[in-house]
């Protein structure tokens, strides 16, 4: 079954269960260097883009910065505000990271794919993956650990006991969760040309650059998703959550110490898993697009994937230094009034290419696209009239309801 | 003996194990919730036995269930309590008053739901064991419900409809 | 479930780290708490208004639209996976299903259920009364801390 990792299959004996072990530390390691690899190559590159110079003192090119933040965060005093709720202002900053340290576990991050392979690799004797776990439902499982990433913001924002962190955090839920629903919908269309839900099924569905995701579904699928997980991971432009204008630092305002350092651990490393899942998803992971000489196949998967894996990291520190922030009525309307039903309607649009022209044949396609149009227009049209009729509800709100009162 | 403990192929021990363990920790969970004093403490508690309910479908080989329950159950609906209780009586600290006088009648209500549930289980299943799955589960899962279950899954868009409904007039009304 | 055994072991191997930190931090950082300090951050400022009773209705709209489209979703999935076993006939029944479900969508945004921003009420005087009488000076609205919970700076002990 290619949906399984086939080291986990049959009965576990010493030498597969060190590799697992071996797997999970060497996971765990990387999870945490990248993302302080992350926070480093953020502030250096927006610095240039920014014409400063950034982190350069602590080690080669500031490189070590992160680290001397990161040691110098234990040694800091760790407040409880009075007004806390003590338990859970504990466990907030848990709910935020180990459900990003789990993300790492279904992302393929290299393996032979070249020439059609199927992506595993053989250490010590044993047939596996260059992936933590393989579960079928693997895509899914990213879905849920966002679900239950949101957790930790809603709950440190309320357990702070103070009132911008529950501002921030009220927002940052429902910016969230809006997203989510937009970012689950993008993903359906992936599945349509995939056909698994596992991880590494998805990968080994895109041999060739024709067969990438970004393409076979149409580019429309994948700029949604880049938008919303740029949302869901609440930066720049969609870091409201953390308006410091308005809200002072967000959800984490009362945090301090080696808890802060615990939240923005998390949010790097998201920054980091989220972009590893889009190249899953829509580039082909560690597919290669040519084949490098000399080195071998399973490497290749890797080098590849870092290359695709830097485009996006590049990417999100691009649109922090370029956009300006959107104002929260604008970011809802994105999401649910252009994302959602974009999405939705261009799913039901390659289901029904899938459908009824199968083999791609053309006068079938165009049919499938005529009639889809037809329907896109008189769909627009409804939502159109919708908008239309909720405007001049609005505007009939608008008047003064009391004319005692002095319109401030 | 490590293939002993964590071969999963037939023997069911380490199944077994873990099933006894999540169900202690829901079992614990669901008490927390109705015994804790403050609400969004029994919140958190109820999603830990969402949570627990979610373990167990992983156990029984149900995943897409299991993530199901994940995705809609601690991902939305216990969002959307959360939301409730955070932006209504974001209070923090003890509450008194949250049992009423007729608290106790709801132990026997409990009683008699949990036995009423046991013994359809236990009538349906009996000592069914659980049958081995075929290669792609969420395969039949789709097959099921577009084509035996078409109906309720129809029924269910227009559930969402009255519910849309609900919301939007209960909200409206400030 | 085998497969599940590495996310377990990563799952124990995160949250040890997360404790071993709060340990490490408990005994490296100093513990230093003063009143100030565990007050509710306001920039120095008393605060003159508690947060809000009650948020904007659309919070909770959202969250009840968020379970519609989840619930959407993961009917998706399954179809998405197995379109080609299904056929034209789950075509129609998924198909059925999204009119129904944009439909809902539709009322939502018609009845104004994700309208957003604030809506311009007359307001009276009275409530912002507080807000604005001279009361509020330099002195009552801004929080002395004083140095209570620091260390003092070297050189101030032979001054002070």
């Amino acid at each position: 079954m290619l949906a399984l990792d086939p080291i986990l299959e049959g009965p576990l004996l010493w030498t597969p269960l060190f590799i697992i072990i071996g797997k999970v530390l060497f996971i765990f390691v990387v999870g945490l260097v990248a993302t302080m690899f992350m926070v480093w190559y953020e502030r250096k590159v927006v610095s240039g883009m920014q014409n400063r110079i950034g982190p350069n003192k602590a080690g080669p090119f500031g490189m070590l910065q992160t680290l001397a933040d990161g040691i110098k965060s234990f040694f800091k005093e760790d407040l409880l505000p009075t007004r806390a709720d003590r338990i859970v202002f504990r466990l907030a900053p848990f709910l935020a990271f180990v459900p990003a340290f789990l993300l790492w576990a279904v992302i393929p991050l290299g393996g032979d794919f070249s020439n059609g392979n199927d992506g595993t690799v053989t250490w010590f004797g044993h047939v596996t993956r260059v992936q933590l776990a393989d579960p079928p439902v693997g895509i899914l499982w990213v879905l849920a650990m966002s679900s239950i990433g949101v957790y930790g913001i809603m709950l440190a924002g309320w357990s702070s006991g103070s009132k911008y962190p529950l501002l921030g955090s009220v927002r940052a839920s429902a910016q969230m969760i809006s997203y989510e629903a937009a970012l689950g919908l993008s993903l359906a269309a992936v599945l349509l040309s995939s056909g698994t839900l596992s991880t590494a099924g998805i990968v080994a569905g895109q041999n060739s650059l024709v067969d990438w995701n970004v393409i076979s579904t149409g580019i429309v699928p994948f700029v949604i998703f880049l938008i919303a997980v740029t949302a869901e991971l609440n930066r720049p432009p969609f870091d409201l959550v953390e308006a410091e204008q308005e809200l002072v630092g967000g959800f984490n305002t009362e945090y301090s110490g080696i808890r802060f350092a615990l939240f923005f651990l998390s949010e790097f490393m998201n920054v980091v898993t989220m972009s590893a899942i889009m190249v899953t998803l829509f580039l082909g992971g560690p597919q290669p697009l040519f084949d490098i000489p000399v080195i071998p196949g399973a490497l290749e998967g890797t080098i590849w994937f870092l290359v695709k894996l830097f485009a996006f990291l590049y990417l999100f520190v691009w649109l922090r230094a370029t956009l300006p922030r959107l104002r929260y009525d604008q970011l809802m309307d994105l999401g649910w009034k252009v994302l959602i039903p974009i999405s939705l309607g261009w799913f039901l649009l390659l289901a029904a290419l899938r459908e009824f022209s199968p083999d791609g044949d053309a006068a079938e396609s165009l049919r499938v696209v005529v009639i889809s149009f037809v329907v896109a227009v008189i769909a627009t049209g409804l939502f159109a009239a919708a908008l239309k009729v909720s405007a001049r509800n609005r505007a009939a709100a608008n008047q003064p309801a009391d004319n005692t009162g002095v319109t401030v | 003996m490590n293939a002993l403990i964590l071969a999963t192929d037939n023997v069911n021990v380490a199944q077994n194990v873990a099933f006894g363990i999540i169900a202690a920790v829901m079992i614990f969970a669901a008490l927390s919730v109705v015994t804790t004093k403050n609400v969004v403490h029994a919140a958190l508690w109820l999603v830990m036995v969402l949570a627990g309910v979610a373990a167990q479908y992983v156990l029984a080989a149900a995943e897409f269930v299991a993530v199901s329950q994940v995705l809609v159950y601690i991902g939305a609906v216990m969002v959307l309590f959360l939301f409730g209780i955070m932006l209504t009586r974001a209070q923090i600290g003890k509450e008194t008053g949250l049992n009423n006088k007729g608290w106790a009648l709801g132990i026997p209500v409990a009683l008699v739901l949990f036995g009423l549930l046991a013994w359809v289980i236990v009538d349906a299943f009996g000592d069914d064991v659980l049958p081995d799955r075929g290669p792609a589960p969420t395969v039949m899962l789709s097959d099921q419900f577009l084509s035996i279950y078409l109906l309720p899954f129809i029924a269910i868009s227009f559930v969402l409809l009255a519910a849309a409904i609900g919301a939007i007039v209960l909200a409206r009304k400030d | 479930m085998s497969q599940y055994l590495p996310i377990v072991v990563l799952f124990i191997l995160a949250v040890l780290f997360g404790v071993l930190s709060f340990a490490a931090s408990r005994l490296l950082a100093p513990r230093r708490p003063s009143i100030a300090k565990e007050a509710p951050y306001e920039c120095g400022i008393v605060p003159s208004r508690e947060p809000p009773e009650r948020f904007p209705v659309s919070f909770y709209i959202v969250a009840m639209l968020f379970i519609m489209f989840d619930i959407e979703i993961i009917f998706l999935y399954p179809y998405a996976v197995s379109h080609t076993a299904l056929g034209t006939y789950g075509f129609l029944a998924i198909l059925a299903f999204s009119v129904v479900f944009f439909a809902t969508f539709v009322y939502e945004v018609a009845r104004g259920g994700l309208d957003w921003g604030p809506l311009q009420r007359g307001r009276t005087f009275t409530v912002d009364a507080a807000m604005v009488s001279p009361e509020r000076t330099m002195t009552s609205t801004i929080r002395r801390v004083g140095t209570d919970g620091r260390l003092p700076a070297p050189g101030t002990e032979e001054a002070a």
